[in-house]
C-alpha cells in the first residue's frame, strides 16, 4: 500500500515546520562559539531530555533494534535493558558526567588536554572523528531503505531523497549550530515519540500478543527468551554491552555535548536519569516491532536459524521486515504521521551527529594542529566558520560513503564495533584520569592506541565476532592505561583542577 | 521459559509506560524550557555586547 495525498501533506508540513524552526536558531548564535556548540550552557531539564533522546533515537535505531528482535526474539531485550539501566546508574551517581560538566568542556577530547597533553587530545580527536564518521556512515542508506519501503517511493529515487533530507539537515545545523539542533530536536522528539507509540499499538494489535510469544517459542525455543543460552549473546556479550553502554553514556560526543550544554551539573544528572527510562523503550519497542514482523511474515527460507520475511511471495532481508510490515498494516493518515515521525528521528540524529563530529574535527584536530605548528589562535568568529566548513566536509563524506557502503552482519553490532574503536580507549582514559591519581600521558597514549587496535584488528582483519573484538578493545585499553602509567613518567599536578559546584 | 516470558513482559510494560509518560511531560514542560533558553541566550548576547 503506497502513500496517499494525505500522507504526503503531513510529511510536507513537517519538513517545512522543521526547517523554519531550525533556521530560527541563527538569531541566538551571534559570534560566540559556546552558543554555537553548547547552546550557551542554558539547557533546562525538559528540553535537555528532549534533545538527548532525539539525538540518540533515529530511524537507524528503529531499524537495527527491529532487526535484533526479528533475529533473536525477546532475548534481544537484554541489550535495551542494559542500555537503559546503565544510563539511569550514570544519572543517579553522576559518574563522569558531573565532573565533565563542572570542567565546562565543549568536546570530550578537550578533557585529554586538560588531564594529559595536547598531543593526546589530537590523537583522541582523530580516533573519535574516524570512529564516529564511520559509525554514522551507514545511517543514510538504511534510513533511505526504510523510507522507500514504507512510503513506496521507487528505489531509483533513494539517493535523491536522502540527498534532499541531508541538505535540509545541513542547512539549519550549519547556520544555527546547537541552538538550531535543540529547537528542532524538541519538535522532532515529540513527533517521533507519537510515531513510536502508534506503531507499537498497531504491531501488537495486528500480530496478537499470544501469537508473538508462540512464534518466538516455536522458532527459537528458550534461546528466544534467555540471553544466557542464546548463542549470539551469553555472559561475555552482556559484560561487553555493560562496558560499552557506560562508555557511550559518558564519552560519546553527541551525548556528552548535551551534558556540557545543561545549566548545571545537577540538571545534567537529572537529564541522564530520566532519559535512561526512555532508553528502555527506545530499544524494546522497536525490537517488539521486529518480533511482530517475524510473527506476521516469518515464513521464508531459513537464514541463520530464523525464517526470512516473506512478503507478497518475495523473501526479504531481515532488516527490511519491519518497514515492510508498516507499509502493509498502517492506514492512510497514520502512515503519514509515522513517516513524518521517522523523518523527524532521522533528521534529529543526523543533525546532532553532524554537529558532534564536525566539532571534533574543528576543535580537537584542526585547532590543536595549529597550536603544534605555532600558528596564531583563531578568534570565536573564525572558529564558528571552521566548524561550519567541517560540517560541510562531514556531510559530503556521508553522501558518498553512506549511500554506497553496506555493513557486514547485523547493523547493531557493526555500529557497536565502530564506536568501540575510540570508546574503549576514551572511556578508560576518562575514568582513569578522573578517578585514578597515577594515570598519566604515557598510559593515555597506550590506552587509546591499544583500544583502537583491539577493535580494528580482530573485527576488520581477523574477522572475529563482534563480542570478542569489543571485549579485546576494552581489555587492551585498560591494560594499556595501567602499563603505560606504571612505566611512564608520573606528572604530579594535573593541568586543571576540578571545580566543584560550578554552574556556568 | 515461563519466568523469562513474565520478566520480559513486565519490562516491556515498564518501558512502554515510562516512554509515554515522559513524552507527555516533555511535550508540555519543554515549551517553557525553550522560552527560557531563548531569554537566557538573548541576555548573554546583550551582556557580551
Amino acid at each position: 500500500m503506497g502513500f496517499s495525498y494525505l500522507d504526503w501533506s503531513i510529511v510536507a508540513i513537517y519538513l517545512a515546520a522543521s526547517l523554519a524552526a531550525g533556521l530560527l536558531g541563527k538569531r541566538f548564535i551571534g559570534t560566540s562559539v559556546s552558543h554555537y556548540l553548547v547552546a550557551g550552557r542554558e539547557l533546562g531539564l525538559y528540553i535537555g531530555i528532549a534533545t538527548l533522546a532525539a539525538t540518540e533515537i533515529g530511524t537507524i535505531t528503529f531499524m537495527y533494534n527491529a532487526e535484533l528482535g526479528y533475529r533473536y526474539g525477546f532475548a534481544a531485550f537484554c541489550a535495551a535493558l542494559i542500555s537503559g539501566l546503565a544510563m539511569v546508574i550514570v544519572g543517579r551517581t553522576g559518574f563522569v558526567i558531573r565532573r565533565f560538566r563542572e570542567l565546562q568542556l565543549m568536546t570530550v577530547p578537550e578533557y585529554f588536554e586538560r588531564k594529559y597533553s595536547l598531543g593526546l587530545r589530537l590523537l583522541t580527536g582523530i580516533l573519535v572523528a574516524l570512529g564516529g564518521i564511520l559509525n554514522m556512515g551507514v545511517f543514510l542508506k538504511i534510513e533511505g531503505e526504510f523510507l522507500t519501503i514504507v512510503s513506496g517511493i521507487p528505489g531509483r529515487y533513494l539517493v535523491l531523497t536522502m540527498t534532499v533530507i541531508l541538505i535540509l539537515e545541513v542547512l539549519y545545523t550549519v547556520v544555527g549550530g546547537m541552538v538550531s539542533v535543540v529547537i528542532t530536536d524538541f519538535l522532532q522528539y515529540v513527533l517521533l515519540s507519537v510515531a513510536t507509540i502508534l506503531v507499537s499499538i498497531y504491531a501488537v494489535h495486528y500480530a496478537g500478543w499470544n501469537n508473538i510469544v508462540d512464534k518466538v517459542s516455536g522458532t527459537m525455543g528458550l534461546a528466544g527468551f534467555n540471553p544466557l543460552v542464546n548463542p549470539k549473546f551469553g555472559l561475555t556479550f552482556l559484560i561487553w554491552q555493560l562496558l560499552l553502554w557506560f562508555s557511550i553514556h559518558t564519552c560519546w560526543q553527541t551525548t556528552a555535548m548535551r551534558m556540557f550544554s545543561t545549566k548545571t551539573p545537577e540538571i545534567s544528572r537529572r537529564v541522564m536519569t530520566w532519559t535512561g527510562f526512555i532508553y528502555l523503550g527506545r530499544g524494546m519497542l522497536p525490537m517488539l516491532w521486529g518480533i511482530a514482523a517475524l510473527t506476521l511474515f516469518g515464513a521464508g527460507p531459513m537464514d541463520h536459524g530464523v525464517p526470512s520475511p516473506l512478503v507478497h511471495g518475495r523473501a526479504l532481508q531481515t532488516l527490511d521486515a519491519m518497514p515492510a510490515m508498516l507499509s502493509l498494516i498502517l492506514r492512510p493518515g497514520i502512515k503519514g504521521i509515522v513517516v513524518a515521525g521517522m523523518l523527524a528521528a532521522t533528521m534529529s540524529v543526523n543533525s546532532s551527529y553532524l554537529l558532534g563530529w564536525s566539532s571534533i574535527i574543528s576543535q580537537d584536530v584542526v585547532l590543536p594542529m595549529r597550536r603544534l605548528l605555532h600558528k596564531q589562535p583563531l578568534n570565536s568568529r573564525a572558529q564558528i566558520v571552521l566548524n561550519r566548513v567541517a560540517n560541510l566536509f562531514v556531510s559530503l563524506f556521508l553522501m558518498f560513503w553512506g549511500l554506497y557502503y553496506t555493513p557486514p552482519g547485523a547493523v547493531y553490532l557493526y555500529l557497536n564495533v565502530t564506536g568501540t574503536i575510540f570508546l574503549a580507549g576514551a572511556f578508560v582514559c576518562v575514568t582513569g584520569g578522573l578517578y585514578w591519581r597515577r594515570a598519566n600521558t604515557a598510559g593515555g597514549y597506550s590506552a587509546m592506541l591499544m583500544g583502537a587496535a583491539g577493535a580494528i584488528v580482530p573485527f576488520f582483519f581477523l574477522h572475529w565476532n563482534e563480542t570478542i573484538a569489543g571485549f579485546a578493545a576494552f581489555g587492551l585499553a585498560g591494560f594499556g592505561l595501567v602499563l603505560g602509567s606504571v612505566l611512564g613518567r608520573h606528572r604530579k599536578a594535573p593541568l586543571v583542577s576540578v571545580k566543584r559546584g560550578a554552574t556556568t | 521459559m515461563r519466568t523469562w516470558q513474565v520478566f520480559w513482559s513486565v519490562s516491556l510494560l515498564v518501558a512502554g509506560g515510562s516512554f509515554t509518560l515522559i513524552t507527555v511531560a516533555v511535550a508540555i514542560k519543554g515549551f517553557e524550557d525553550l522560552r527560557d533558553l531563548f531569554r537566557r541566550l538573548h541576555h548573554q548576547q546583550d551582556r557580551q555586547e
